[in-house]
């Protein structure tokens, strides 16, 4: 209770020096938080970690392969390749923000960041490694035994290599973006049109699933709530399922994970299927099949120049 | 009786090490600081319980407010999960998570969150297009009322019946989402098959908005049982109840533990009463022991006293035994001088004697007869003296006669008179004798000018009889030596000793001659060293320490005083006495070594 005061003073003070005149909106989309206070040397060791290709079996990827922060924290393609050179099943969704979504992957099948590494570091697409592999490799070369020393009283463990790369990934907001601007009481910085296409957000309803400090990444939700998007594309795969391969319930067929719309304008393509290459077309289908509505031509204008605003910046660069 | 006292002081250190670790044992038992966990861990439940209850009320909220944003439906599950685990962590380190009903209760809660987080998922799902929709068909009525405003052409009443119709499906609906009811579902579908029919109906541009509105209020249908039927089931799940059975298990818990923590209180005050009394015990018996100490010592210091009379006592006799003894060896030092002097005056007489035997033989046998019968033969003839000495036979022989008679008494005369003075020089002898003794008889000491090779000559002297007597052949073996200022008699009584010494030291070697060798010379200019060196029968080397010793003698006649005078007088003089011997048979050297004092006008 007293915890939660602490926090709220210094909080609603650093907001107000902020804003200074101007109050944040009370809005339903909240700004990025402060980057979490950590080791630095657990976070060094986990940007090290993380631009490492031997955590994957053959040296060929690191995370870093797929997760490129100069590309929206993803690559460019529909699926990544993996070390086998096979492309991934699954579109590879951005390593920016991710500490903010309340489970990680499309279906959700883990909690924490720690367990996402795990996950992919085993996973027979991905890094098709082994942990006692990768606990072997980091032993054998000094520079790392050493980095863990100096960050970990346990040294190269599983659990140390997972929570520095999980430290460092927790360090990677897309901060000062427009639109967080924007709330934070700067309400100049956007033009009436992107403010038109967020009331066009809020007013069709895509607030009602993205929404929250990530803009998205709190909930699951069916890809087709108001029509059958799997039967309208074919070639139904088994990624489609979505959470049904963590629950085996079949409510949970085809729900995922909602991404979040931080930096959705440079990390086409979109959906878990990769299947919309522009934000236009997400747009029409998220329209189509979530929504069950039909927008005009200007509306969906507006609304993509609003999610353009959700751009944020990483080291002082915009994404 | 070293045994049994080490076997003692093993099991004193046994008993001590055994009461140290029952009391410690007892300490950590009674002192554990469990109180505080319990309330920590009670504290950690509680939060949980208020967050999930926070949950609850975010879930309501969620239900039916307009906000959107579902963070507070995320954040409270993950505040639970870190307080869940922080308890955990805790009961796993007090090993409470060990029996099962602890590990069923934990897994009940555990099994009750998981569900409920499945649950509120699903609701988030549901609710978050269920809103969606029941905000958007206001809208969505509009959309098509509006249109109806605007078509002119066409049946009036019907057109009223259709925008009644419509209307009424959005009231329906609305009411549907308050009282879900299968009479309202059933009004709903009336409704939508009424818009299907109206919408044959209508021209083509109504299609579309009615197609949405009918899609829309078909999933109000579907999905407003679906949280209803999802907010029932979350509000079943018994985490507050589950929660409070941990609570219950923690009290029961900490009473056993008070329990147990009283009963080791009771020990710890038993144990410490016992060891109490026997502090008690221990002090009262070292009370006595030192009680007892004290009067052990008090005896023990009265007889030291007395001992330390006694050895004075003893230390007195001592000293006046050996100041008796002092002097009794003054005195026969004395008479071995005087025998020695007699000894030697006696030797020197003998020659007086047979000198005065010899002038009174030579007298009684003179030439001087002779001279007699001369005047005889010339008192014959008075009146013819001349003629006789010219004429008579006899009378020319007398000139002659009288010429040799002469001679033969000057030399006579010359050798009694030689004989004389041999006489002189002997009485002159006693005299010397005499009177060194009498110079170096009295204790008186003094520092004067003196030849050391006419001291030792002096010593020589007085021993002579004696060692003309053993046949000791004496090498002398003198450096240049300068008068030198020295105390006479302390010198000479060392020498005549060591003389003497090494005299005796040869008296029984006949294999050889005997030959004593002294030796005079001065050291680094500033130390005399005079050495007399013997090859009798030597010291063995277990006496070597002991020749100095008062009392110490290998003769019989021997009372152990003259070395120790001897190395006395040395240090009284600053000097010391020291001697060598290569072992027994093999001789041995006395060697003094005094400050060498010279004559100031020599110097």
């Amino acid at each position: 209770m007293s915890s939660s005061l602490h926090c709220l003073i210094p909080a609603s003070m650093l907001a107000l020096s902020l804003s200074a005149g101007a109050a944040p909106l009370n809005e339903p989309l909240e700004p990025l938080p402060p980057v979490p206070q950590q080791d630095p040397l657990r976070v060094e060791l986990g940007r090290q970690l993380f631009n490492e290709p031997r955590l994957s079996i053959n040296n060929t990827l690191s995370c870093a392969s797929c997760h490129q922060l100069q590309n929206g924290g993803a690559d460019n393609r529909a699926f990544s390749i993996g070390f086998n050179g096979q492309p991934v099943p699954i579109n590879t969704p951005s390593v920016f923000n991710a500490s903010l979504n309340f489970r990680q992957f499309w279906n959700g099948r883990t909690d924490t960041l720690e367990s996402q590494v795990h996950e992919v570091v085993k996973s027979p697409s991905e890094m098709g490694s082994n942990w006692a592999h990768v606990v072997e490799v980091l032993s054998a070369d000094p520079k790392y035994r050493r980095a863990f020393a100096d960050a970990y009283p346990d040294g190269v463990t599983v659990n140390t290599v997972q929570n520095a790369l999980a430290s460092y990934e927790r360090t990677l907001l897309s901060s000062n973006s427009r639109f967080d601007q924007y709330l934070l009481g700067d309400t100049d910085i956007l033009t009436t049109e992107e403010k038109y296409g967020y009331q066009r957000f809020k007013d069709y309803g895509c607030i009602a699933c993205h929404q929250g400090v990530n803009i998205g990444g709190n909930m699951f939700q069916k890809l087709g709530v108001m029509g059958d998007y799997f039967k309208d594309r074919g070639h139904p795969v088994e990624s489609d399922l979505g959470r049904y391969l963590v629950t085996r319930d079949d409510e949970d067929r085809n729900v995922f994970k909602v991404p979040s719309l931080r930096n959705v304008a440079v990390t086409a393509p979109y959906f878990h299927d990769a299947s919309a290459s522009t934000l236009e077309e997400a747009v029409d289908v998220m329209f189509k099949y979530q929504l069950g509505r039909i927008p005009s031509v200007e509306d969906k204008t507006l609304i993509v120049q609003f999610l353009k605003t959700l751009t944020g910046e990483w080291e002082g660069k915009p994404l | 009786m070293k045994m049994s006292r080490r076997r003692s002081l093993a099991l004193l250190g046994a008993v001590a090490l055994l009461l140290a670790s029952t009391l410690l044992f007892l300490y950590l038992k009674s002192n554990s600081n469990q109180t505080s966990t319990y309330a920590e861990s009670r504290d950690l439940i509680g939060r949980i319980k208020q967050l999930n209850a926070q949950w609850e009320t975010e879930i309501l909220k969620a239900r039916i407010t307009t906000n959107r944003n579902y963070d507070p439906l995320v954040a409270p599950l993950t505040e639970m999960t870190q307080l869940w685990e922080r308890f955990d962590t805790m009961e796993s380190n007090h090993g409470r998570n060990d029996s099962p009903t602890w590990r069923t209760s934990h897994d009940a809660v555990l099994a009750a969150i998981q569900e409920k987080t499945r649950l509120v998922e699903q609701f988030k799902s549901h609710n978050a297009v269920l809103r969606n929709s029941l905000a958007f068909l206001p809208t969505a009525e509009d959309d098509i009322q509006e249109q109806l405003a605007r078509l002119v052409d066409g049946d009036k009443l019907q057109l009223q019946n259709i925008a009644t119709d419509t209307y009424d499906l959005l009231l329906s609906s609305l009411e549907f989402s308050q009282v879900t009811s299968d009479e309202k579902a059933a009004d709903i579908l009336l409704g939508l098959n009424k818009m299907a029919v109206n919408k044959l109906r209508l021209p083509e541009p109504f299609h579309s908005p009615i197609d949405i509105l009918s899609n829309h209020i078909s999933l109000i249908m579907r999905e407003q049982p679906v949280v209803n039927r999802l907010l029932e089931n979350i509000e079943a799940i018994p985490v507050a109840e589950r929660l409070d059975d941990i609570t219950r298990l923690l009290n029961i818990d900490q009473q056993q533990a008070d329990a147990v923590d009283q009963r080791y209180h009771f020990y710890l005050l038993v144990l410490s009463v016992l060891l109490v009394l026997l502090l008690v015990f221990l002090a009262v018996h070292l009370m006595r022991s030192f009680t007892i100490i004290n009067r052990v010592n008090k005896a023990l210091k009265t007889a030291n006293d007395d001992l330390e009379l006694r050895v004075e006592e003893r230390t007195q006799e001592l000293k006046d035994t050996q100041s008796e003894l002092l002097d009794s060896a003054r005195q026969a030092g004395m008479a071995e001088i005087a025998t020695n002097v007699l000894h030697n005056v006696g030797n020197v007489l003998n020659s007086v004697n047979t000198s005065a035997d010899l002038v009174s033989r030579k007298l009684r046998a003179s030439k001087t007869q002779g001279l007699g019968k001369a005047m005889q033969l010339i008192n014959e003839h008075p009146g013819d003296l001349g003629e006789f000495l010219t004429q008579d036979a006899k009378g020319k022989l007398l000139p002659g006669y009288l010429n040799q008679l002469v001679e033969a008494i000057a030399l006579e005369q010359q050798g009694m008179t030689d004989e004389l003075a041999q006489l002189s020089k002997s009485v002159d002898h006693i005299k010397d004798i005499v009177a060194t003794q009498q110079s170096y008889a009295g204790a008186n000491s003094l520092m004067e000018p003196l030849h050391i090779s006419e001291l030792l000559e002096d010593a020589l002297r007085m021993n002579a009889g004696a060692l003309n007597r053993h046949h000791v052949t004496v090498v002398k073996e003198y450096g240049e030596v300068p008068q030198v200022m020295g105390d006479k008699h302390r010198l000479l009584l060392i020498l005549i000793n060591l003389i003497s010494n090494a005299k005796y030291a040869m008296s029984d070697l006949s294999s050889r001659p005997r030959q004593m060798t002294l030796g005079v010379k001065i050291i680094d200019g500033t130390t005399l060293q005079v050495s007399v060196k013997d090859d009798g029968e030597g010291i063995a080397a277990e006496n070597m320490t002991r020749i100095f010793a008062h009392g110490f003698t290998t003769r019989k006649e021997g009372h152990g005083f003259g070395l120790h005078s001897c190395a006395l007088a040395a240090i009284e003089m600053n000097g010391h006495l020291t001697a060598h011997s290569d072992g027994p048979g093999k001789g041995a050297q006395f060697t003094l070594q005094i400050p060498l004092h010279r004559l100031p006008e020599e110097a």
